[in-house]
């Protein structure tokens, strides 16, 4: 029942997203706002038959309905609820089913958001756009069909998710995000394209794609932090990021969008940079089918490609096919969007200078990223030898494009749109640069003589500096006018929301940054081999073991060391690293006790328990100041809330022209 | 019409390079461990076992072979031991040894006092014989022939039909 239900929504979304796409299209070449009318309707179909079909999916987990082949593959009567929900994602066909579902959303959301403002582009964006659901629609019914019938007997029981989706509430968070980001960025290159192929690219049009990507992004952001934090707290290494290939198939996406979304203002306010910022828009969106193909095809060897299907060849089909048309869409198309008037001379300090440069060292970083990634999978493929590109390689990247970054987000801020005289840009930047230099001196003064971490702590404390003089420079002016504190402080808020939203998301930049300057550098760690009663001192901390016990829950086994703690002689607390046995799976999945504070965390993972000579073995660490970089999302959701907040003025009269709503940035 | 003829040419050849290194990984398991040794006669050892005795591999000759590389703090290595434990007594003309693989001698013995014992563990000082077969991790088993050739390597724990299948192959000259 719930199969044929399921198959039936599934091909009406095909269906739908068929027919809207070639109506969207028509009605963009026609000019027709009967058609348009039309292939929003189809739109609206696809995204309720694809979002239902996600529920009906999550209804047959939820009641193991094991005449269902996804349920029989993914489910178990002995996984609580919560599990049964998110197996949803746990295996290849429900992925897909949820990537169908989650573009059903923004398909919705993107019509909703566009109707009637844009008649020129919103026809070809919903064509763009359900040509791209017809392709996820066309996997979901066929090989990767997850509503397919189980073979007769039906089973009684399943075996239940992957383990590794069992061991940790963040895999309720980190999957999701990540394709909230992934799947979001086809609707701004369905934007982007739709202004190719109307010929037409204005601020006025910029404006919803910038929101377009700011949304996804943000997700992004979101998604890759959430998964370093999952890394770190159920892989035991004691580390959050790897370069492993599926983790720079979700940054290489974060940069691209990071670097259109400061083209974007580029575009909006000196009117350059058209084509660059359609190609990045785009090449976002393709990295994010990149990513996807490195996770589901088989192909690359990662921690997290958790399936070895035989959906790569489509998938690949897709990538040349999407890849081409856009190369086609920008080489025949790109001079129709060139505006007509020479764009204003800007000089060499000037705002956009930076994000010019800015852009080309986040094109660099994708790039270089690209290659460490691809190396080793052609190495093999055409040479028959082995290699990887390990962490040296990209952290010789990482951090010089990283550093400089950095610095240049504190350097744009400072210098106008235009710019001005290059003596008046550096006595702008002063106050920042001293802020700098005096960080730095109190940090090496403090007993951090790390020179790239003394690096790090520059950049962060100039870039924090001249972001927050942004902020702080008008209210002092308002001051003077003899307003109140908090009144110039709103005032001066109220005024230029977007551009602080901006602001606010650097924050959360340079809080990440020295979150792993320090964690990283500053790591200790060490392994120790315990008998009962016996301890190891790592800094201020003391573990004495205190030995272990097994438990038994509905789903799993473990082994469970406890440890007591003190910390500079003072009783601590308990901790209590495990280890769990998920039943068909060879090795225990380990699960490190984390002891956080704002100055730094204990990390202690269990190796391996001997209990015949009665003792662990375990690894057991400190790094500072690690838990800023989980917090750290929290100002780039806060700063992308308060660029999206509607503002009041367009909320009283909803029928503002476009044109008039280009962000103030 | 005007077409942006660098960035079509350029466009089209990077997708086309991209696509195609991409398809290249198909076919090519990124998980599977190279397996140099199959078919090549097994390096020579003289190990000293647990108990004292000394253990040469050349001695062998002629005789169907089990090395299994194992440690006591791998926990797979302790599921497949029950089955290892039983094996020498289902294949009698088979020689099994075990060979202890970055673990302390001491745990060792203990381990296998209280876990069982039916054939000698070698250690294996510096991990010498390890790095000549190319243990990439514990538990590793390679079946050598009666002429002294590796025939298979199988990374991970072993299971009975496993066995059954490769004895008969190991046996014939």
């Amino acid at each position: 029942m719930i199969s044929s239900l399921g198959i039936g929504l599934v091909l009406a979304g095909l269906f739908f997203a068929a027919i809207g796409s070639i109506v969207g299209f028509v009605a963009g070449a026609r000019r027709d706002a009967w058609l348009l009318q039309v292939a929003r309707y189809m739109a609206y179909g696809y995204g309720a038959s694809l979002i239902s079909a996600c529920l009906l999916m999550m209804y047959a987990l939820l009641i193991r309905d094991f005449s269902v082949h996804y349920v029989s593959e993914v489910g178990s009567l002995s996984v609580p609820t919560h599990i049964a929900i998110i197996s949803l994602w746990s295996s290849l066909n429900g992925s897909i089913l949820f990537w169908g579902g989650v573009l059903g959303v923004y398909v919705i959301g993107m019509v909703a958001s566009l109707r009637g403002r844009h008649p020129d582009h919103e026809p070809y964006a919903i064509g763009v756009l359900l040509a791209i659901s017809v392709f996820f629609a066309l996997l979901v019914a066929s090989i990767a069909n997850p509503f397919a019938p189980t073979e007769l007997p039906i089973p009684l029981d399943g075996p239940g998710p992957n383990a590794l989706l069992q061991n940790h509430p963040l895999m309720a968070f980190h999957p999701p995000m990540l394709y909230l980001g992934y799947v979001g960025m086809a609707v701004p290159f369905s934007m982007c394209a739709a202004a190719l192929l109307a010929g037409r690219l204005d601020a006025g049009w910029m404006a919803p794609i910038r929101t377009a990507m700011l949304v996804p992004w943000t997700f992004l952001t979101v998604g890759v932090v959430t998964g370093g934090w999952w890394s770190y707290e159920v892989l035991g290494w004691g580390g959050y990021w790897a370069w492993d290939p599926v983790e720079n198939a979700s940054f290489m996406p974060w940069l691209t969008g990071t670097a259109f979304l400061h083209s974007a203002m580029v575009m909006q306010r000196r009117g350059r940079l058209h084509n660059w910022t359609l190609a990045l828009g785009m090449a976002t969106f393709l990295l994010t089918l990149l990513g996807t193909f490195m996770t589901r095809s088989g192909v690359f060897n990662s921690v997290h490609s958790f399936t070895q299907s035989d959906i790569g060849p489509v998938f690949l089909g897709m990538i040349a096919l999407t890849f081409s048309s856009s190369v086609l869409l920008l080489a025949l198309r790109s001079h129709t969007v060139m505006p007509s008037a020479a764009p204003p001379v800007s000089k060499p300090s000037s705002r956009e200078t930076v994000m010019l440069l800015q852009n080309l060292a986040f094109a660099s970083f994708t790039f270089t990223v690209l290659v460490g990634v691809l190396y080793p999978l052609v190495m093999e493929g055409w040479f028959e030898t082995r290699v990887t590109v390990g962490q040296p390689y990209f952290d010789h990247i990482a951090v010089p494009l990283g550093t400089a970054i950095v610095f240049m987000m504190g350097v744009g801020p400072v210098l106008p749109w235009g710019g001005v005289s290059e003596a008046a840009a550096g006595r702008s930047l002063l106050p920042a640069l001293g802020a700098g230099v005096v960080a730095t001196v109190i940090a090496a003064v403090a007993g951090i003589h790390h020179s790239m971490v003394l690096l790090a702590l520059f950049v962060c404390a100039f870039a924090l500096a001249a972001n927050l003089g942004e902020y702080t420079e008008p209210v002092g002016v308002r001051m003077k006018r003899g307003e109140g504190v908090f009144t110039a402080m709103s005032n001066v808020l109220a005024r230029g929301r977007r551009r602080f939203g901006g602001h606010v998301a650097h924050l959360g930049v340079i809080v990440a940054t020295v979150a792993i300057a320090m964690s990283s550098a500053y790591k200790v760690e060490q392994d120790a081999v315990l008998t009962l009663n016996q301890s190891t001192t790592i800094g201020a901390w003391t573990a004495t073991s205190l030995g272990t016990h097994e438990i038994k829950e509905s789903n799993r086994s473990a082994t469970v060391a406890r440890f007591s703690l003190t910390k500079g002689g003072s009783d601590a607390g308990v901790i209590e690293p495990r280890l769990n046995f998920y039943p068909r799976m060879m090795e225990p999945i380990g699960t490190p006790a984390v002891r956080s504070s704002v100055a730094g965390d204990l990390y202690v993972s269990l190796l391996h328990v001997d209990d015949a000579a009665g003792v662990v073995s375990i690894r057991i660490m400190t790094m500072p100041l690690v838990v800023w970089l989980w917090v750290s999302p929290l100002f780039i959701i806060l700063g992308t809330l308060m660029a999206l907040w509607p503002e009041r003025r367009a909320l009283a009269s909803a029928s503002v022209a476009p044109a008039a709503t280009v962000e103030s940035v | 019409m005007k077409v942006n003829v660098p960035v079509l040419l350029g466009g089209l050849f990077i997708t086309a390079i991209l696509v195609a290194m991409l398809g290249s990984g198909f076919g090519h398991d990124p998980r599977e461990v190279p397996k140099a040794l199959e078919g090549r006669v097994a390096p020579t050892f003289s190990l000293v076992s647990t108990d004292g005795d000394p253990v040469s591999l050349a001695d062998l000759r002629g005789k169907p072979v089990i090395i299994n590389f194992w440690s006591t703090w791998c926990q797979p290595c302790r599921q497949e031991h029950p089955l290892l434990l039983m094996a020498p007594s289902q294949y009698p003309d088979v020689v099994f040894l075990g060979v202890v693989y970055a673990d302390e001698p001491a745990k060792v013995k203990a381990y296998l006092k209280s876990g069982g014992q039916t054939y000698p563990h070698l250690i294996d000082p510096g991990g010498r014989v390890s790095i000549d077969y190319g243990v990439a991790g514990v538990p590793e088993t390679y079946f050598v022939d009666v002429n002294g050739l590796v025939i298979h390597k199988e990374a991970g724990p072993i299971w009975p039909d496993l066995l059954a299948e490769l004895v008969p192959k190991m046996r014939k000259p």
